[in-house]
């Protein structure tokens, strides 16, 4: 993982940690879903602290194919470098 | 392992909660005596979950004009409007509705549910962008997923949000629609429609305000909260329901946009489902009538909602922002208002209980809908009866604002209530409030 991926990692924890109110830990790997045990409500929370943490629009669909948190940050990194 | 099996986690949580002796999502009525009366385990119970909110479900009106429709042209259309034809009668009530509103058009549709469905997934397409409060109702949501445009939250009743979220797509192109709600549905407050109304001119976007809870509640005529805040010039589309004050069944938008009557053929939810039978389009167009001709049961509902908010407000309960017919106590544990909820229904009151996902913040809402039809008597038990249960779960502090001056039992209320008839004058609701 490039320096700039672990960055983005830590900075998307840090939103997480303040959409759910506690303390994760993040890896590539992980299924959003069934691993960090998110609903469909917090998904959309936590896709409307990314869009203001970074100042970018992810409209819904685009976190459809979101499905581990490497995908997230691949899409992170391609609606950051539009923008 | 069966096609069913993903459901088991839900499975277990309502058998949970249906172990604790409560099964909200399975009540029935033995019979229905009233629009705010009805008898639930052989018990009479006041109604405070029906969002009948003008107590026309059994208005004499409505109900002979019913009657009429079903024997001079049948039980059902058994078709769409664009398959099959449309009867005289929906287009009398198209007609209705846009003049109530002072539109050019109005489209009616078999629910309210459908109406948002349609419109909302057919107005903006794959190039265009969508516009969602993060506390939409599930219609609209849904919606958003029929459709094919990307679809934008923002947070609830914020103005300054969506002009934020806005500015990031300025230089996309296509359409931008705005959706948001007169008044919501579980906590009852108001969108602050003037400020979008500013946001939405600034962007150049379109906006549309789901009036189903505010449709003959607000404003001085009863079309809701763009009546209200006097920005319905700039409310492009205006969805709303019959399934609450016009007490039947079905859905509608009204526009003034030029154009407006293509979305008949391409509106989905409008062209693949059977239309509204004679009956309910006889029905809402006679309750609409009625919406319009007697004032004076919005004025009720509006003294009706003030004493119940303000009841339960001063004996300790935390409920919505606004004084609205709907008023929900907000709750922190499910488990706590299942009980409470079990409670109130062996007392003899009905309301809704509101569970996440279908709340927002994960909390657990008492979910009350007061009607024109209730009685000031009726409210006063209500809110005698849940202030002595709150205290017994201790929720409640034991020294707050008495409430009401003088007792009102259960017993009193069903030994008067059963001398009644079922079916009432329509004077009736207008008796008291003169």
């Amino acid at each position: 993982m490039s320096e700039d991926q672990a960055a983005l990692l830590s900075e998307v924890s840090e939103v997480l940690e303040s959409v759910l109110n506690r303390k994760v830990e993040l890896k590539p790997e992980m299924n959003i879903v069934n691993d960090l045990g998110l609903d469909s409500i917090a998904v959309m929370n936590f896709t409307m602290a990314l869009e203001d943490k970074f100042d970018i629009s992810i409209p819904l669909h685009d976190m459809a194919s979101v499905v581990t948190v490497q995908d997230l940050l691949n899409t992170l990194s391609a609606l950051r470098s539009d923008a | 392992m069966s096609i069913l099996s993903k459901f088991s986690p839900l499975a277990e949580r309502y058998g949970r909660m249906r172990d604790s002796g409560a099964d909200p999502f399975s009540i029935k009525f033995d019979d229905v005596l009233s629009s705010v009366e009805a008898v639930v385990n052989g018990r009479k119970t006041v109604l405070f979950g029906t969002n009948n909110y003008l107590g026309l479900t059994f208005d004499p009106h409505s109900v002979e004009r019913s009657v009429e429709a079903i024997r001079m042209h049948g039980t059902g259309t058994t078709g769409s409007r664009i398959a099959n034809g449309s009867y005289k009668g929906h287009e009398e009530l198209e007609a209705a509705l846009a003049d109530f509103y002072g539109r050019k058009h109005c489209m009616v549709f078999s629910t309210g549910y459908q109406a948002n469905l349609a419109m909302i997934s057919t107005l903006v397409g794959q190039n265009d962008h969508l516009f969602l409060d993060a506390d939409s109702h599930a219609s609209i949501y849904d919606a958003s997923r029929l459709g094919h445009a990307p679809v934008v939250r923002f947070r609830h009743n914020n103005p300054d949000d969506l002009a934020k979220r806005l500015n990031r797509l300025k230089d996309q192109p296509g359409d931008k629609l705005i959706v948001v709600e007169g008044i919501y549905s579980m906590l009852g407050d108001t969108a602050p429609l003037k400020e979008f109304v500013d946001v939405k001119r600034e962007f150049g976007a379109y906006l549309l305000v789901d009036e189903a809870h505010s449709m003959g509640v607000l404003g001085e005529k009863g079309r809701g909260l763009a009546e209200r805040e006097g920005v319905e010039d700039d409310v492009d589309f205006v969805v709303g329901t019959f399934s609450k004050s016009l007490a039947s069944v079905g859905g509608y938008c009204v526009s003034s946009l030029d154009g407006f009557e293509i979305l008949r053929i391409a509106a989905r939810p409008y062209m693949f489902t059977a239309s509204l039978p004679p009956a309910i389009v006889a029905s809402t167009t006679a309750a609409l009538e009625t919406l319009r001709a007697e004032p004076q049961r919005r004025e009720k509902l509006t003294a009706n909602a003030e004493r119940f908010y303000t009841g339960l407000r001063s004996a300790g309960f935390q409920v919505g922002p606004e004084a609205n017919p709907i008023v929900a106590v907000i709750l922190d544990k499910v488990d706590v208002a299942v009980a409470f909820w079990k409670r109130l229904v062996d007392e003899g009151m009905y309301l809704n209980l509101a569970l996440p996902p279908a709340t927002p913040s994960h909390q657990a809402f008492l979910r009350s809908s007061v009607s024109a039809a209730h009685t000031f008597e009726h409210i006063d038990f209500a809110v005698e009866l849940m202030t002595r249960v709150g205290r017994e779960f201790g929720l409640l502090p034991d020294n707050v604002t008495p409430f009401p001056a003088r007792p009102v039992s259960a017993e009193r209320l069903s030994a008067r209530a059963a001398t009644r008839p079922a079916l009432r004058p329509a004077a009736d609701v207008g008796a008291g409030m003169a």
